[in-house]
């Protein structure tokens, strides 16, 4: 029974790392260069779910999933100045400058934020209410099934999105070949902020999502980072399947693993496996062989 | 004529006009004192308290005779080392407002040595008093007071057998859980478990299944706030609901905000002072001045932050106009201050006293249940 609470734990935790790690392979795809600033994306939606609950009525049951379709129109807008401001005008530049603007970035936002709302621990509100329902030994949070439940919904809209629509298959050709996309009359400027506008747009659901059980500090940002790092390169640079599959191992090294011996440990068994990983499979659990996308 | 005896008394009564208007100057010469404190990054919350604290004190100079810069030292030694030197080329510097973020004030003491200028702080971490610096004085209790407090107030008051100590992996956690294990074990109820956990740590479970499974009878937090939560909201929603002892984040009015009243049943922490907890006209004052200045609840950081420049000012307004001056006012003078009386040990520690507060599960103004003076028989 313990097991199975230590897998319910670890589900929730990883769907909502998983929603992180794929906005952050989106814009990986379309741009070729790491995005530093979006582990501070998902705490800007974090704040936003905050700052948004104020203004909903107390007596409201479901103030989470009703904020949630306002989070992702405005963080998708936010991802789209996000990309005019710190990718359109320096893409022709060597990756190492992206590099430096979205690091630039990220501190704005956490900086911005911190000015904002104080360097508190806040939480936002649970998206379908408290408590939960026991069975014998298992709890089971209304909040953790509503996390699976939400993630499950947006990545396979995403998914939906990206394998069924015209849209998508622009969105792909550009990630795949940008120049012969071009080449067939895709506007690349266009997809690139669409692809910024999805990514920040599931950051800010992450946020939202981890912010009530979690809790959100401005300073979050960089460890959401560094796990979303940590899952594309466990699961394949590039991959969307890869990067689910990566944040479900981080997740579960921090429940299960941890459980089992110290959480120090744990963290430091997952590193061990990321360099197994990189030593014998270098693509990643799901990525392409090297040389064989070009 | 002038004769040679009269050449040389124009000459001394010239000397000593000079040195009176030198010391005349000295004297209406406005101080600086710099206020450097991280005011970003995850030590923000403290800081910014750490900030109010300082601010509040230096606003109530009626006059210009003390002058005061806030400066971010964010999270880093090497900005703080920046912010303090910078902050030395300022105008009469007799004394420093020093960041709470120990690892911080490891590397800004061998610089205050150098320029010989006083810092006060509200640090906890142990170590900043054990170099030998004569320029280190801090204004909150650091480990060796609260952790005797905190492992005393568990056994002797709460007759705790076997208490499960978690603590966080940073200095300060590291710091803390050393003084409180060795004063549980001085107290005959030694740890049935210790675990460390990372501030990056979201999911309490695993930590939480273990001190289940050990027998705990108590649970011990050293840990930061948001941590701190995450561990009682954890606990209660497993249906864990042993007695809870936390340290000083627990205190503050921001961290009890993430938890429902309910959940704060049976949850006491270890602090300096709790200044909304009421029951003193002057501290219930300083509250309602600081409520009315930063629109925010004070805490203890902010209270011993403020104590700590009234003493400043004090020997400023007392004559102390030099950083040696100030120094030797910090070293040899006791302080009244808001949350308790300030005496040096010998080596900076200013700070004595702890409390223990309790929520009662009401509300999230929690009580003082228990004053530990003087705990050791420094002052």
């Amino acid at each position: 029974m313990f097991a199975a609470q230590l897998a319910l734990n670890a589900l929730a935790l990883g769907a909502a790392y998983a929603l992180v790690a794929i906005g952050f392979v989106l814009v990986l795809n379309a741009t070729t260069a790491v995005n530093f600033g979006h582990g501070d994306t998902v705490v800007a939606g974090g704040f936003l779910a905050v700052a948004l609950a104020t203004l909903m009525p107390g007596e409201l049951a479901v103030p989470g999933l009703v904020l949630l379709p306002a989070i992702l129109a405005l963080m998708a807008l936010f991802g789209a100045l996000m990309s005019w401001l710190v990718y359109l005008p320096i893409r022709d530049r060597p990756p190492v400058t992206t590099f430096i603007t979205t690091i630039a970035f990220g501190i704005i936002i956490a900086n911005g934020v911190n000015a904002l709302f104080g360097g508190a621990p806040r939480s936002a509100p649970t998206l379908i209410g408290g408590g939960g329902f026991s069975a014998g030994e298992l709890f089971l949070s209304r909040q953790s099934v509503a996390i699976v439940g939400v993630s499950a919904v947006l990545i396979a809209g995403l998914a939906l999105l990206l394998n069924r629509t015209q849209l998508g298959r622009q969105l792909r050709a550009c990630a795949q070949d940008p120049e012969m996309a071009q080449a067939v009359g895709i506007h690349l400027t266009r997809m690139t902020v669409i692809t910024f506008a999805l990514a920040a747009a599931l950051a800010g659901a992450a946020g939202l999502l981890l912010a009530n059980q979690f809790f959100v500090t401005p300073s979050d940002g960089g460890v959401l980072m560094l796990k979303a790092y940590i899952a594309v390169t466990i699961g394949g640079w590039g991959s969307l399947r890869g990067a689910v599959a990566g944040a479900l191992l981080i997740a579960a090294f921090e429940v299960a693993v941890a459980s089992q011996i110290s959480q120090p440990v744990a963290e430091g068994l997952l590193y061990v496996t990321l360099f197994i990983v990189l030593f014998f499979r270098p693509q990643g659990l799901f990525g392409e062989p090297v040389g064989q996308r070009a | 004529m002038p004769t040679p005896s009269s050449l040389l008394a124009l000459i001394g009564v010239a000397c000593g006009a000079f040195a009176l208007t030198n010391a005349a100057s000295a004297q209406s010469k406005p101080v600086t004192i710099p206020v450097l404190v991280p005011l970003t990054g995850f030590l923000s919350l403290e800081g910014t308290s750490q900030r109010n604290g300082a601010d509040l004190a230096l606003r109530e100079v009626a006059d210009d005779s003390v002058r005061y810069d806030v400066s971010d030292t964010a999270t880093s030694p090497e900005v703080a080392v920046n912010a303090l030197e910078r902050a030395m080329t300022g105008d009469n510097v007799v004394a420093v407002v020093a960041p709470m973020l120990g690892t911080q004030m490891l590397a800004l003491v061998p610089l205050a040595d150098e320029f010989k200028v006083p810092l006060v702080t509200v640090s906890g971490t142990a170590k900043i008093t054990e170099l030998g610096s004569p320029n280190v004085y801090r204004f909150f209790p650091g480990d060796v007071v609260v952790k005797q407090a905190h492992a005393r107030y568990a056994v002797e008051e709460l007759g705790i057998k076997k208490p499960a100590v978690v603590f966080q992996t940073t200095a300060y956690g590291q710091s803390g859980r050393v003084e409180l294990t060795r004063n549980l074990q001085a107290l005959g109820s030694p740890p049935v478990i210790e675990e460390a956990i990372d501030v990056s740590v979201k999911d309490m479970l695993p930590v939480l299944s273990k001190v289940r499974a050990a027998g705990a009878d108590a649970l011990l937090l050293h840990l930061h706030a948001g941590s701190t939560a995450l561990v009682i909201k954890q606990a209660r929603a497993a249906g864990i609901n042993l007695p809870i002892i936390a340290g000083s984040a627990m205190h503050q009015p921001q961290t009890a905000a993430l938890l429902e009243p309910s959940e704060l049943a049976g949850v006491c922490a270890e602090s300096g002072s709790s200044p909304i907890s009421g029951g003193n006209p002057k501290i219930d004052d300083f509250a309602k001045r600081y409520r009315a200045a930063f629109d925010s609840e004070p805490d203890a950081f902010a209270l011993g932050q403020y104590d700590a420049v009234r003493m400043i000012l004090a020997a400023v307004n007392a004559g102390a106009r030099t950083p040696d001056a100030i120094r030797q006012a910090l070293a040899n003078n006791s302080h009244d201050g808001l949350a308790m009386r300030y005496r040096s040990d010998g080596k900076g520690n200013m700070a004595h006293d702890a409390v223990i507060i309790c929520y009662d599960g009401a509300g999230r103004t929690p009580n003082i249940v228990k004053r530990y003076e003087n705990v050791t028989g420094a002052r």
